[in-house]
């Protein structure tokens, strides 16, 4: 190529793209381009058509880049991240809440499990399918699940909660149109301790019975654990105490409950027989029933407690005020007549102490059948307890209320309310007079509502002294446990037979007490449903034979876990610190008491 | 001035040097600023190692510019004479490859010729637009705008369209078909005929999603609501676009895309690789990978306006719509635009058919551009107006 030619060649006419875009400069030369015919118009059309084919590229390198600006700066309008995460746990429900004892003891919680579900009309072959999974899953039986496979619906749950070790060999399987979907089991660490109080959840977690019926609500959202009142460590020792009990004297059942005299908190409350929460549907019906709270039942000379607080309260009748005991006190069809007969008159204390019924019923006789009903609904023992169960009895009260009633109910026959009612009474008996709402969630220190008053102080200090003298010098001996000082009443009640009338050798025995008897904070209440004499009873039922000494056990066992300190009387010589001069100090208490009286 | 029109130039006697010194060397320096961006690209997706892919998209390249340059050099009117037998074979391999081809990722695409595997579709992109463009070159106006003249560019579409998508190939077919529309609509066809055709093919969609594969239903579902699956057919397109929102406007940095480097992002060597370049250089770098792509658009349609003949001018719309259908495809496709269909980015993808055909293109493209002033007749020799 000779200079000249390169030359000619930068000419700009016939010459190369010098710069980009020189070629989209309209041409000048265009016109002077002859063109002629087909070619012309080929021409023409062909340039707008480019045109519109570059309009087209342009409009859609346009889309392209707004899409690229759109998901890069202003996140394309969907976060696919979180889509996902959705899309991953949407099947999964919230966790139901725990269910914790007042320090902090698991009583019911969740397990992660899965279940098993197949989509029968993506199975192949049913037979073989169904032959496969039984091997894997014995409990399943070959014909159900065969016909489930094969039933061609869309959808069908095999099983639920399988074991991790069941998931990985149905996996192993690889069975199509076979899954697992994601589940929670509910179970119950303390087994059937708490049974009754806890309560239990159908297949769907969903409360059926007790607190985890009552809360659903509030369960099935999930959260903090809700903390109950009990603590497990009593009602370990309570439901132990009972469960021998029971077996010792043949009974048919048996009520524990451990309420806190001023909070009103059940730190224990037993039900036997009771049930396994994860199996309740194997469970019977005597199992399922509460007898603590949905159980009325005739407490017998227990009530003779609020018989002799009436009384005193009333500021008519003395501690000391005499009763005749001797005779049987015949009304309608009825003779009153006591176990142990006396001679002569008896005063207030020892009627109680010596439990008997003439004397309960000519001290109420005094008082009369409003004075009765009046003191016993303010006590709360005409109404149901409002406690957090399902399971509430309501009391059965005489209706219309004669004066045989008031005489009956004087000594415990003739109404009938649950244990709660009895332990809540009680403790009104012994924290100074205060009826304190019961609960069996935990309550703070500022969480206690104030009680009504429902006896005077001073009738509740007497009656602490009443209680510890029937464990000291009457029926409920076999309750004392040293240095703890029990308190309380024994009950013997016939229960009332299939037949009508009282049953013969069929009773119900209780204890209703409290400890320590000098300042009383827990107040326990014994019931055992038909216990059977045995050789170390000598052929007695009555309570002061099988309930007082449960009581004695459990306190034995209970007072020390609750802090209750014991106190002995001092077995030897005491060194005293320093004499004081007694007569001084006497005679400044006797001018002391000189000058108030004038 | 007068020499433009002298009849040396139309008769197209020009020599070797005249021709090289006729190629748009700019047009040739972006394409290969283009191709550099795919080996830095390729080196990031081996995490930092020209090999396995960088090193040998290189040599392709090389040999593909060669290839290109070569083309370049041939007379139009040779291309447009061979044009028919170019098809032909063409044609044939594709036949062959229905007869007996390797199976490769479950469809059945690939002639192995020992040293190279030769992807005969890729090829009949070009022989197609040849093809295509020598059957219009001659048409009049009146020629096209009668039906049964349509009759024989149809087959000559439809055919391999039909070979291409049993194979399956859904996206090279789509572009079989879309890249000859472009062509019959610059030869002048009609625009309502456009419209009989689409109609039909409406028609035709409740029919052709029997015939589609099953994973081929899934894209489609999975396109129009990828999170439905997102780990299983949705995967794709949502890891994709996890990593183009994680990008933001400069990019992670080069060889910092952690979606693509930690192997979320599926295919980055290849369909994805748009993701991960964007990922790594941010909004501004996809813009600017975009524009980059405009221009030798525009080149392309540059040449074809300058092209004095129906032939060069249909062949220079033809390969630019074939580049531009890559293009749109494959990045629409990454951002969720469409469904997932394996179409490469043009010249940054890993792989040697998809750069071999387009560097062909090119070639066309530049023959063109170098003969745009020779004088063709109906059937392509010198015609003395």
């Amino acid at each position: 190529m000779t200079l000249n030619a390169l030359r000619r060649l930068v000419k700009k006419d016939a010459g190369p793209f010098l710069y980009p875009g020189e070629e989209i400069r309209p041409s000048k030369r265009a016109s002077r381009v002859s063109l002629h015919g087909t070619q012309k118009r080929h021409v023409e059309m062909g340039r707008t058509r480019l045109v519109v084919a570059a309009g087209l590229f342009a409009c859609a390198f346009s889309l392209v880049g707004f899409r690229l600006v759109d998901l890069m700066l202003l996140d394309g309008g969907e976060p696919p991240v979180t889509t996902a995460r959705r899309a991953a746990t949407a099947e999964f429900e919230e966790s139901r809440a725990d269910i914790v004892d007042r320090n902090g003891v698991l009583l019911a919680t969740n397990l992660p499990t899965v279940n098993l579900y197949a989509h029968p009309y993506k199975i192949g072959d049913p037979a073989t399918a169904a032959r496969r999974i039984v091997e894997v899953l014995p409990d399943l039986s070959f014909d159900d699940v065969h016909r489930k496979l094969a039933s061609g619906s869309k959808f069908v749950y095999l099983d639920r909660n399988l074991t991790p070790r069941e998931k990985l060999e149905i996996n192993a399987l690889g069975i199509v149109g076979v899954d697992f979907e994601d589940a929670e089991r509910r179970v119950y660490p303390q087994g059937a301790l708490a049974s009754h109080v806890v309560g239990a959840t159908d297949l769907d977690n969903n409360g059926i019975a007790g607190l985890e019926a009552s809360l659903n609500e509030t369960l099935s959202q999930g959260g903090e654990p809700v903390r109950v009142a009990l603590d497990v460590r009593v009602q370990h020792a309570v439901r132990e105490e009972l469960a021998y009990a029971m077996a010792k004297f043949r009974a048919v059942g048996a009520t524990g409950i451990v309420l806190d005299s001023k909070t009103g908190e059940l730190i224990s409350m037993v039900s036997l027989p009771d049930y396994d929460p994860e199996h309740i549907g194997d469970a019977t019906e005597d199992q399922r029933f509460n007898r603590a709270t949905l159980g009325v039942y005739e407490m017998g000379s227990t009530f003779k407690l609020f018989n002799t607080a009436m009384a005193l309260d009333s500021g008519r009748i003395g501690p000391s005020d005499q009763y005749d005991v001797e005779n049987p006190i015949r009304v309608a069809r009825f003779t009153i007549r006591d176990h142990h007969p006396e001679k002569g008159d008896m005063s207030v204390a020892d009627i109680l102490v010596n439990s008997s019924n003439i004397g309960s019923v000519r001290m109420v006789m005094e008082l009369g059948t409003e004075a009765q009903q009046k003191f016993l609904d303010e006590l709360g023992l005409l109404d149901p307890v409002s406690l957090e169960l399902p399971e509430n009895g309501k009391p059965l009260v005489p209706s219309p209320w004669r004066e045989v009633n008031t005489m009956t109910i004087s000594f415990g026959h003739g109404i009938a309310v649950t244990p709660v009612h009895m332990a809540r009474a009680t403790a009104a008996m012994v924290n100074g007079g205060a009826l304190t709402p019961v609960t069996l969630l935990k309550r703070e220190a500022d969480e206690v509502p104030p009680g009504r008053a429902v006896i005077s102080p001073q009738t509740s200090q007497r009656m602490r002294e009443l209680m510890r003298m029937v464990v000291t010098d009457g029926t409920a001996g076999k309750a004392d446990v040293p240095g703890y000082r029990v308190g309380g009443k024994t009950g013997t009640a016939d229960k009332v037979s299939a037949a009508g009338g009282y049953a013969h050798r069929a009773v119900r025995t209780s204890f209703a007490g409290a400890f320590p008897m000098d300042n009383p904070r827990y107040v326990l209440l014994v019931v055992l449903d038909e216990p059977q004499s045995t050789k170390d009873t000598y052929g007695f039922i009555t309570s002061g034979w099988n309930a007082a000494p449960t009581a004695g056990r459990i306190v034995a066992r209970i007072a020390p876990t609750l802090g209750v300190f014991p106190s002995f009387v001092p077995q030897g010589p005491v060194v005293r610190p320093e004499r004081r001069p007694m007569d001084l100090i006497q005679a400044a208490a006797a001018r002391g008491t000189d000058a108030i009286a004038d | 001035m007068s020499e433009f029109l002298s009849p040396r130039l139309r008769r197209g006697d020009m020599t070797f040097g005249e021709k090289l010194w006729q190629v748009s060397w700019s047009l040739v320096f972006f394409i290969s600023l283009i191709a550099g961006v795919g080996f830095l690209m390729l080196y990031s997706a081996a995490n930092g190692a020209w090999d396995p892919w960088a090193s040998r998209q290189m040599v392709r390249y090389a040999v593909g510019l060669g290839v290109m340059l070569v083309i370049a050099m041939i007379d139009v009117r040779q291309l447009m004479r061979w044009a028919y037998p170019i098809y032909g074979v063409v044609f044939v391999l594709l036949v062959g490859v229905e007869v007996r081809g390797s199976i490769g990722m479950g469809a059945q695409r690939w002639i192995d010729l020992g040293f190279f595997q030769l992807q005969p579709s890729e090829l009949m992109k070009v022989a197609l637009v040849l093809a295509l463009a020598r059957y219009f070159h001659g048409a009049s106006l009146e020629d096209v705008g009668r039906p049964f003249y349509l009759v024989p560019p149809m087959l000559m579409v439809f055919a391999p369209a039909a070979l291409v998508l049993k194979q399956p190939d859904l996206g090279t077919a789509l572009m079989l078909i879309a890249g000859s529309g472009v062509i019959f609509f610059m030869a002048g066809v009609r625009l309502w005929k456009f419209g009989v055709v689409l109609g039909l093919a409406v028609a035709a969609v409740p029919i052709a999603w029997g015939f589609l594969r099953d994973y081929q239903k899934a894209r489609v579902l999975t396109f129009l609501n990828p999170e439905n699956d997102p780990l299983g057919t949705g995967y794709h397109i949502l890891q994709s676009k996890i990593a183009l929102g994680s990008g933001g406007v400069f990019g992670k940095g080069f060889l910092q895309g952690t979606q693509s480097h930690l192997n979320f992002l599926p295919e980055r060597q290849t369909d994805f690789i748009f993701t991960m370049m964007a990922e790594e250089f941010g909004m501004a770098g996809g813009l600017v990978l975009l524009a980059l792509y405009v221009v030798v658009l525009i080149y392309g349609f540059a040449i074809a306006i300058r092209s004095r003949h129906q032939f060069g001018r249909l062949v220079a719309i033809g390969i630019t719509t074939t580049f531009f259908l890559y293009i749109f495809i494959n990045i629409a496709m990454v951002m969720g635009l469409i469904p997932v269909v394996g179409v490469p980015l043009p010249l940054i993808s890993y792989g040697g058919t998809a750069m071999l055909t387009l560097m062909i293109g090119f070639g066309c493209l530049m023959s063109v551009h170098v003969h745009r002033d020779v004088q063709m007749g109906r059937r392509g020799g010198y015609e003395e107006p």
